[in-house]
């Protein structure tokens, strides 16, 4: 096989009867690092999911997993892709060690080698305690736990996470960005699902932005770091702020537009961090007592947002 | 390799593991423990029951073989029609089920093939089903104690009995793998069963007017002028009897048996080693299943082109169980060689054989289609 690694999607389109569930995506998502796949509800992340994990075929398009078609060399693509589904299924009267030994068995690993697996990936995933419960036992974010060992069981070289951090608690998420970036060091391809755009800011390195099926977007986020984008700047003396930075040439937006701004905290758009370091230097130089300078937001909720309002 | 090869690449370890786990998900709910005591002590009551009123019925000095061949009539009609109500349960919902529970993608997402899945599935159904099935043999096995049954129609009958379970759990599993909702899937297996059961000798019977036609038959009788005509005359002999043509109305069941060769209580009776006929046909036979068995083997004879309507008029029963019987030109009919189950049998494998191609069909990856209303993941 020399056809690249990690997942190659182009013109994807799916329909279901009438409805065009997935319409025309082109996605790239290399080895090494991790992709966040971001649209609103009903955009098509799913069904596109569906589609690389081989579940579904596409109505036009070509698809390409870990150099395999999952089309026309499913088994190969299948052995080669992890898939966590986004509504959490499990077989609920069996324990977690018996979930993953059954799946290391449907991947045909060899009786020994599933259960080593199995053990290390519950350790790995913080449920040791629950090895040997029955897995309906389970809260919703252990079972996203155990979905999440359930996908690397057969070690595989491409993980498509749908939704993997819903319903997991601070510590948990955490936890998974620390696995999803230590998969991607090992030179694994991850597609990554989330509406918690804050989250994959610190775990995604490329972001697909889908609308309505398509592509509407494809920014890498240390780019989309560098955008125009509005930082949150608070003062000692707010006022004093205000009115230097009116005489800089600022156009100032308060705060308590973006929520939690109020306390004084005052909205500036600049261009990324160069822009942001060098309006700091100077209001310091000019005796402004500045307490914080922070961007307001998230990158890509910014960009998320910034493409929502280019569609209305 | 192509999409259809590996649509129907088969392991023994794929199949295992999908049937260890079905069973696992199955055994661990108490409800299915629960259903086996529950089947245990109804079959067991039914026997008992049967059992004593066959005794209190008949004589002390009596019964003997007979009872023992009608109480494993009984006991294996009734295992037989309790299993048709079980089987379906067993797989009806096993891939709808799955499918709605969201766990059916994960499987089918790994590198398991749809034929392993669906057989993985259906071996686990069926040893669920002869689960009940081996909780029943105890009180078959009574009924050969009470004297009449042969080892071999044992063996035979509960085999059929086995395959006949395999076949509807396989229908379930087509059904459930059909239809979205488990409840529908159900429904449609028990209409099926149903159907087979009792829709067959119900239309078997309807249609006879269809098949039942005037026709002149030859007719190997006592002439009428022999007949007494006042208590003085003498009896007719047997050397009186004659050719004649007679015009009658006669049922040809031969074009319809194949509707009582769909219906699995007949295939179960008629699958055991034909009993002796001369037996049967002194209709002093209380075995259920050696009646139905020569029953339907009459029915795919149908009518023959001669009729003996003389010898049974001078055949004679003696105290010693000896029968005399005089010559007869007419050809008696062979029941041996009109066996029906083969048949019922090949019927019953293709239904099967049939559901388990549309269920692996239907669990194909990646999937062009999805049943209506329903969703992979
Ligand atoms: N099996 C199906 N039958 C009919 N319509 C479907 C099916 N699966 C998805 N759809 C439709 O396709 C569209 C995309 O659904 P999809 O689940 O891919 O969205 P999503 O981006 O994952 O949404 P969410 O963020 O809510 O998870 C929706 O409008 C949905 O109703
Ligand atoms: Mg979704």
């Amino acid at each position: 096989m020399n056809s690249p690694a990690g997942i190659q999607a182009h013109g994807v389109r799916r329909a279901f009867g009438q409805v065009r569930a997935v319409d025309g995506v082109d996605l790239v998502a290399s080895p090494g690092r991790v992709t966040a796949l971001i649209g609103p509800n009903g955009s098509g992340k799913t069904t596109l999911l569906l589609v690389l994990a081989g579940l579904l075929v596409p109505d036009a398009g070509t698809v390409t997993v870990a150099g395999y078609d999952p089309v026309t060399q499913g088994v190969e693509a299948r052995r080669r892709t992890g898939w966590m589904p986004d509504v959490f299924g499990t077989w609920d009267s069996l324990t977690c060690r018996e979930v993953l030994t059954t799946v290391a068995a449907a991947y045909r690993l060899p009786r020994e080698a599933g259960a080593a697996r199995a053990a290390e990936l519950l350790t790995l995933v913080h449920l040791d305690e629950f090895a040997d419960a029955p897995a309906h036992v389970l809260s919703r974010g252990q079972k996203q736990r155990l979905g999440l060992a359930r996908a690397l069981v057969h070690d595989p070289d491409v993980l498509l996470l749908d939704e993997p951090a819903s319903g997991l608690d601070p510590r948990s998420r955490v936890d998974l960005r620390e696995q999803v970036r230590s998969l991607a060091a090992q030179g694994k391809t991850v597609l990554i699902s989330s509406h918690v755009l804050t989250e994959l800011d610190e775990i995604a390195d490329d972001a697909v932005f889908l609308s309505r099926g398509r592509t509407a977007a494809t920014r890498t986020v240390t780019a989309a770091a560098a955008q125009r984008r509005p930082w949150r700047i608070t003062s000692l003396d707010p006022d004093a702020l205000r009115d230097w930075l009116a005489a800089n040439g600022h156009v100032v937006s308060t705060g308590s537009t973006t929520g939690d701004g109020g306390g004084g905290a005052v909205l500036v758009h600049l261009d990324g961090d160069a822009a942001a370091a060098a309006l700091l230097r100077a209001a310091v130089t000019d005796g402004i007592p500045i307490s914080s300078i922070a961007p307001a937001g998230g990158v890509l909720e910014q960009a998320y947002l910034e493409l929502e309002e280019e569609r209305r | 390799m192509t999409r259809h090869g590996t649509t129907w690449h088969l392991s023994w370890h794929g199949i295992r593991t999908v049937a260890r786990l079905e069973l696992r998900q199955r055994l661990r709910s108490t409800r299915w423990k629960v259903a086996l005591i529950v089947w245990f002590v109804v079959v067991g009551a039914i026997t008992g029951l049967t059992v004593g009123a066959l005794h209190a019925a008949t004589d002390p000095g009596q019964g003997g073989p007979e009872l023992g061949s009608l109480i494993f009539g009984i006991v294996v009609f009734f295992v037989l029609f309790l299993g048709l109500l079980v089987a379906p349960t067993l797989s009806a919902a096993a891939i709808n089920g799955d499918r709605n529970a969201g766990t059916l993608a994960t499987l089918q997402a790994t590198l398991l093939s749809p034929a392993e899945i669906v057989l993985g599935k259906l071996l686990a159904a069926w040893t669920a089903a002869l689960a009940f099935l081996a909780a029943s043999i105890p009180f078959i096995v009574w009924s050969l104690f009470e004297g009449g049954v042969r080892v071999l129609s044992l063996l035979t009958t509960v085999l059929m009995l086995a395959v006949v379970l395999l076949v509807v759990c396989a229908v379930g599993l087509g059904f459930s793998a059909l239809v979205a909702k488990t409840s529908g899937s159900a429904v449609l297996t028990y209409l099926t069963v149903g159907g087979l059961s009792v829709l067959t000798p119900v239309l078997f019977g309807l249609s006879t007017p269809l098949v039942t036609t005037l026709e002149d038959v030859r007719v190997w009788t006592v002439p009428d002028s022999a007949w007494p005509q006042g208590p003085a005359d003498p009896q007719p002999t047997v050397d009186q009897c004659h050719w004649e043509t007679q015009t009658m109305s006669r049922v040809h069941t031969e074009r319809t048996w194949w509707l009582l060769a769909l219906n699995p209580f007949v295939i179960v009776a008629d699958a055991q080693p034909l009993g002796d006929t001369a037996e049967i046909e002194r209709a002093g036979s209380a075995n259920p299943l050696a009646l139905i068995q020569y029953g339907v083997r009459l029915a795919r004879t149908g009518p023959a082109a001669e009729e003996d309507w003389c010898t049974s008029q001078f055949t004679e029963y003696h105290e010693d169980g000896t029968v005399t019987k005089p010559d007869s030109p007419v050809a008696q009919v062979e029941p041996s060689t009109q066996a029906v189950w083969p048949w019922g049998l090949g019927f019953l494998l293709v239904l099967g054989a049939g559901s388990v191609v549309v269920a692996v069909r239907r669990l194909r990856i990646p999937a062009h289609t999805l049943p209506q209303g329903t969703r992979v993941a």
